[in-house]
C-alpha cells in the first residue's frame, strides 16, 4: 500500500523523519519503490539524522535517499536545478554513493530559476514589515509566472533544448525585470549552462513513468510544508503558494490509474511549531527555549522560529480542510518528559467569545481566510489539558484530539528512535482497524528518558 | 519550512554537474560496508595497525620544524559523524593552523578507534602528513559502526600505538611535544591487554600495561586531550567524564556541535603554542567567517583561562573498587 505523508501544521513536525523510518527496509516487508514528491519545491527542509549520526535537510531529494531509495520529482513539483546540484553533492559527501542516478524527474515539472528568486526577495522586501514569511527561494514566483504565463514557464524538458530554453529564460527575466526592477541574477548564458548540464545528468521522464513506479512496489508520497500552510486553506495572507493538502498526491494516483490506493498519514508534533509570521495561538517563548531546535533557526528571510503547546483546534481544522487522514504519525514524544509543563490547548478564547473548533469552508475565498486570520490573531488558548510525561498518555490525548489513529510515534531523530509501522510479511497498515489500532500493545513507545538528540 | 540551506549559484551548479554525480568521501567504507559480510571487513592496508613499526613525524628541508598532531576518533555507533565532519572541514583545520600562523609545518595523523572485545576493526592508524594527503587517510577509514553498547572502547589501544608505535621529531629534536586528540563518547578500559596487543598489532607483550602507565607513556611525547560531545546520547555520560577528567584533568573538551570540531582542535593547538589566547583565536575564527565561535569558546572556556599546564590529580587515576556500569557488571 502507498503512504501519503502530510503535515498537519505549518511545516517541521517531522515528516522528513517519517519518510526515513518509512524507507527502512523492514523484515519481511517489500522494498519502498520510491519517494515521489507532488508540491512545493527547492524550500522544504526535512531533516534526517541516519543512526551513524550523519544529518542531511532534505529539500529535493526524498527523504528516503539514505535507504537508497529512488526519488521521483512528479510534474507537480517545482524543480531547483541549482539548489539541487548543491544538494546532491552534500549528499555524495555523507556517503550517498550517486545522488543523482537516484533521481527521475518528470519533463512537465516547472523550473525555478534565479530569476524567480531574485524577484521573490526584491518583493519580500518592498512589503517591510508586512512580510509573508516567504523562504525567499522564489517558490510562489515559480507558481505565479506559470499561472500567468503557462505556455513560456520554464519546465525540466526545455533543458534538453539549448535554444528553447534560452528563449524562455531571457522571456522570464525581462518581465520580472518589468514587473519588480533589476534582478540580482546571473547572466541567461550562464543560467542556460548549469540547466543544460542537468538535463545531462538526471533523468528526465514522461508520463508512463509514475504508473510504472506505482506498479513495482509501495510509493512514499513526500509532502512538503504543512496543511495550515496550505494556499487555500491555510489562515490567509500567511501562506505558501502551494497546494499541501493530499490533494496532489490524490491527483497523481488518479493519473496513474491508482485513485484512492494510499494511507493518508498525517504527521503533527507533540508541540505547535511556526517558521515566521501569522497565527500561532499557542505560542510560547518559554517552550522554544525549553525545546531548542538543533536544525531550524532564523531564516533570513522567513524569520524566527517559533514555538507553542497543541494547538487542538488548529490541528482539526487541518484534518477537515484537508479531507480526512487515516492514521497519524506523531513526533517529538520525548519532549513532554524534557518540559513537562507541555499541554495541550483544546479551544481559544476570543473577543468574540469562545472557539472550540475553527470552521473549515469551501477552498477559495481568501476574503474569509483573511477574516479569520484575524480572529486568531485576537484568540487566546484556553481549555488546557496536561497529559503529563508519558508518552502514551499523549498519544491518547493526540488522537482523541484529532479523531484518528496513532500508527507511527517518535522520539527521536534516527529511524530507531519510531514506533511503527507494524513490521511483518505485509506493507499493508491496519488502516481499518480504526482508533482500537492505538490501543494494541507495542504500536506506541515508551521513550528513553534522555533525549537521544 | 524553508530551507536555504542549499546555495541557488548557478555556477556551482554547472561545475557541479560537470563533475558528474559525485563521489562518496568515503569510499573504501561505503564499499566494503555495502559489499560483504560483517566477518570479513578489514582495515585498508595503509592503516592496518597489524606489524606496524612506526610513524614517523620528521623535519625536512621543506618542514624544518615539524610538530605532530594526531587526532583519533571513535568510529562506533553515533560517534561515525566525526570523521565525516573532519573530512568536510579538513582545509579549515589546516588554514587556520598555516594561515593564523599558530603552527608553521603541521604534520597530522588520522586514527580511528573501535572495540577490541566486539569489533572487527577495533584501530586504524594512518600516516602523519604535511599535505592533503591526508584526506585519502580518511576516504580509507572503514566506519565499522559497532561498538558494544558497553561504555568502553579500545582508547588504551590507540595509546599504545601512540606511545610505542610513533617517532617524532618535534619532541626528539626539539624537546616539544605533539598533540594527541581523542575524540569519542565513551570510556577507555583499564589496561592494554597483551592479548589485544598481539591480535592488533602482532606484538609480543610479557603482561598487560595498566591505563595509567600506558597514559603516563604518551604523555612524555604528546599533550593528550579528549573531546567528548556535549550531552552525549549515554545514560551513563557522567562517568564517561569523570574517568576521563580523573585521567586528563582540564584537557577533557566537552564541545556542543561536533560540526566544529575543526575549529576546536586549531584553537586548542594554538592556545597550546601560545600563538593566540581564547579572545584572539575566536577572532580568528570570525576572521575566516567560521560561525563555530560560540560554541568553540564554550569549549575552550577552562583552557583558555589555565592553558599551558595540565593537571596532574594526586587521586586514584581509575576507582580501583571498580564502578558498578549498567546491566550490573564492573568494570574497570
Amino acid at each position: 500500500m502507498h503512504t501519503i505523508v502530510v503535515d498537519l501544521g505549518y511545516g517541521d513536525a517531522g515528516k522528513g523523519t517519517v519518510v526515513d523510518r518509512l524507507c527502512v527496509p523492514r523484515p519481511g516487508a517489500a522494498p519502498v519503490s520510491a519517494v515521489i514528491r507532488f508540491n512545493g519545491g527547492a524550500q522544504a527542509a526535512h531533516n534526517v539524522v541516519t543512526t551513524d549520526g550523519r544529518h542531511h535537510t532534505f529539500a529535493q531529494f526524498g527523504s528516503g535517499t539514505f535507504s537508497g531509495i529512488p526519488t521521483h520529482l512528479s510534474r507537480l513539483m517545482m524543480v531547483d536545478p541549482a539548489a539541487l546540484a548543491i544538494e546532491a553533492r552534500h549528499l555524495a559527501s555523507l556517503g550517498v554513493p550517486d545522488p543523482l542516478a537516484l533521481l527521475t524527474v518528470d519533463r512537465r515539472a516547472r523550473l525555478t530559476t534565479p530569476y524567480h528568486a531574485a524577484a521573490n526577495r526584491a518583493r519580500e522586501r518592498a512589503r517591510g514589515t508586512a512580510r509573508h514569511g516567504s523562504c525567499g527561494m522564489g517558490i510562489g514566483e515559480t507558481a505565479a509566472y506559470a499561472l500567468a504565463h503557462p505556455a513560456d514557464a520554464p519546465t525540466a524538458g526545455d533543458c534538453t533544448s539549448r535554444t528553447a530554453l534560452r528563449r524562455k529564460l531571457t522571456l522570464l527575466r525581462d518581465r520580472l525585470t518589468a514587473a519588480v526592477g533589476p534582478l540580482d541574477a546571473p547572466p541567461v548564458d550562464a543560467c542556460t549552462a548549469a540547466f543544460t548540464a542537468f538535463a545531462d545528468h538526471v533523468t528526465l521522464v514522461d508520463e508512463s513513468h509514475l504508473p510504472g513506479l506505482l506498479r513495482r512496489g509501495p510509493a512514499v508520497f513526500e509532502g512538503a510544508q504543512g496543511v495550515l500552510l496550505d494556499e487555500w486553506h491555510g489562515f490567509h495572507p500567511y501562506t505558501t503558494w502551494s497546494t499541501t493538502t493530499f490533494d496532489g498526491a490524490e491527483t497523481l494516483l488518479a493519473e496513474a490509474g491508482r485513485p484512492h490506493t494510499a494511507l493518508r498519514l498525517g504527521v503533527v508534533r507533540t508541540y505547535t511549531t511556526r517558521h515566521g509570521p501569522g497565527p500561532l495561538v499557542t505560542e510560547d517563548p518559554a517552550l522554544a527555549a525549553a525545546l531548542p531546535e538543533p536544525h531550524n533557526g532564523h531564516g533570513r528571510w522567513q524569520g524566527g522560529f517559533r514555538a507553542g503547546h497543541f494547538d487542538a483546534p488548529a490541528h482539526a481544522y487541518a484534518v477537515a480542510a484537508c479531507g480526512g487522514v487515516d492514521g497519524l504519525a506523531v513526533t517529538h514524544l520525548d519532549a513532554p518528559a524534557r518540559h513537562p509543563a507541555l499541554r495541550l490547548a483544546r479551544g481559544y478564547r476570543t473577543p468574540d467569545g469562545p472557539m472550540d473548533r475553527i470552521p473549515a469552508a469551501r477552498p477559495g475565498d481568501l476574503r474569509r481566510q483573511q477574516a479569520l486570520t484575524e480572529r486568531l490573531l485576537t484568540a487566546r488558548p484556553d481549555r488546557w489539558q496536561t497529559p503529563g510525561s508519558d508518552p502514551r498518555d499523549w498519544t491518547d490525548a493526540l488522537s482523541d484530539a484529532l479523531s484518528a489513529p496513532v500508527l507511527l510515534t517518535s522520539c527521536g531523530p534516527t529511524a530507531a528512535d519510531k514506533t511503527g509501522p507494524p513490521d511483518g510479511p505485509s506493507t499493508t497498515w491496519p488502516v481499518s482497524a480504526g482508533r482500537a489500532t492505538a490501543g494494541q500493545p507495542g504500536s506506541r513507545s515508551r521513550c528513553p528518558e534522555t533525549s537521544p538528540a | 519550512m524553508g530551507s536555504g540551506t542549499w546555495s541557488t549559484d548557478v555556477y556551482g551548479a554547472a561545475a557541479h554537474y560537470r563533475d558528474a554525480a559525485g563521489t562518496s568521501a568515503f569510499d573504501y567504507s561505503d564499499r566494503v560496508t555495502t559489499s560483504s559480510p560483517r566477518h570479513t571487513w578489514t582495515a585498508h592496508a595503509s592503516l592496518d595497525p597489524k606489524g606496524l613499526t612506526t610513524r614517523e613525524s620528521r623535519d625536512s628541508d621543506e618542514h624544518p620544524a615539524s610538530l605532530a598532531l594526531a587526532v583519533l576518533f571513535d568510529v562506533t555507533g553515533s560517534m561515525r559523524a566525526v570523521p565525516r565532519a573532519l573530512q568536510t572541514k579538513l582545509p579549515e583545520l589546516f588554514g587556520l593552523l598555516l594561515r593564523k600562523g599558530y603552527v608553521e609545518h603541521p604534520q597530522i595523523l588520522f586514527g580511528a578507534v573501535g572495540d577490541a572485545t566486539c569489533d572487527r576493526v577495533p584501530l586504524q592508524i594512518g600516516q602523519f602528513e604535511s599535505d592533503n594527503r591526508m584526506d585519502d587517510d580518511l576516504g580509507n577509514f572503514l566506519l565499522e559502526g559497532g561498538g558494544g553498547g558497553q561504555m568502553t572502547e579500545s582508547y588504551e589501544l590507540a595509546l599504545y600505538a601512540m606511545a610505542r608505535h610513533t617517532s617524532i621529531d618535534c619532541h626528539e629534536k626539539r624537546g616539544r611535544r605533539g598533540y594527541l586528540f581523542l575524540i569519542g563518547d565513551e570510556m577507555p578500559y583499564g589496561k592494554v591487554k597483551a592479548r589485544e596487543v598481539r591480535a592488533v598489532f602482532g606484538d609480543d607483550l610479557a603482561e598487560d600495561i595498566p591505563l595509567p602507565s600506558i597514559l603516563a607513556e604518551v604523555q612524555r611525547k604528546f599533550d593528550v586531550y579528549f573531546i567528548v560531545p556535549a550531552g552525549a546520547t549515554h545514560v551513563g555520560n557522567a562517568a564517561v567524564l569523570g574517568t576521563w577528567r580523573k585521567l586528563l584533568g582540564q584537557n577533557v573538551i566537552e564541545l556542543d556541535d561536533l560540526g566544529a570540531v575543526c575549529e576546536t582542535l586549531a584553537l586548542t593547538v594554538g592556545l597550546g603554542e601560545e600563538a593566540i589566547d581564547l579572545a584572539a583565536g575566536l577572532d580568528d575564527l570570525a576572521d575566516i567567517g567560521s560561525d563555530a565561535g560560540g560554541t568553540v569558546g564554550k569549549a575552550l572556556a577552562t583552557l583558555g583561562r589555565g592553558r599551558g599546564t595540565v593537571a596532574h590529580s594526586t587521586a586514584p587515576l581509575i576507582d580501583t573498587v571498580g564502578t558498578p556500569g549498567p546491566g550490573g557488571t564492573t568494570r574497570l
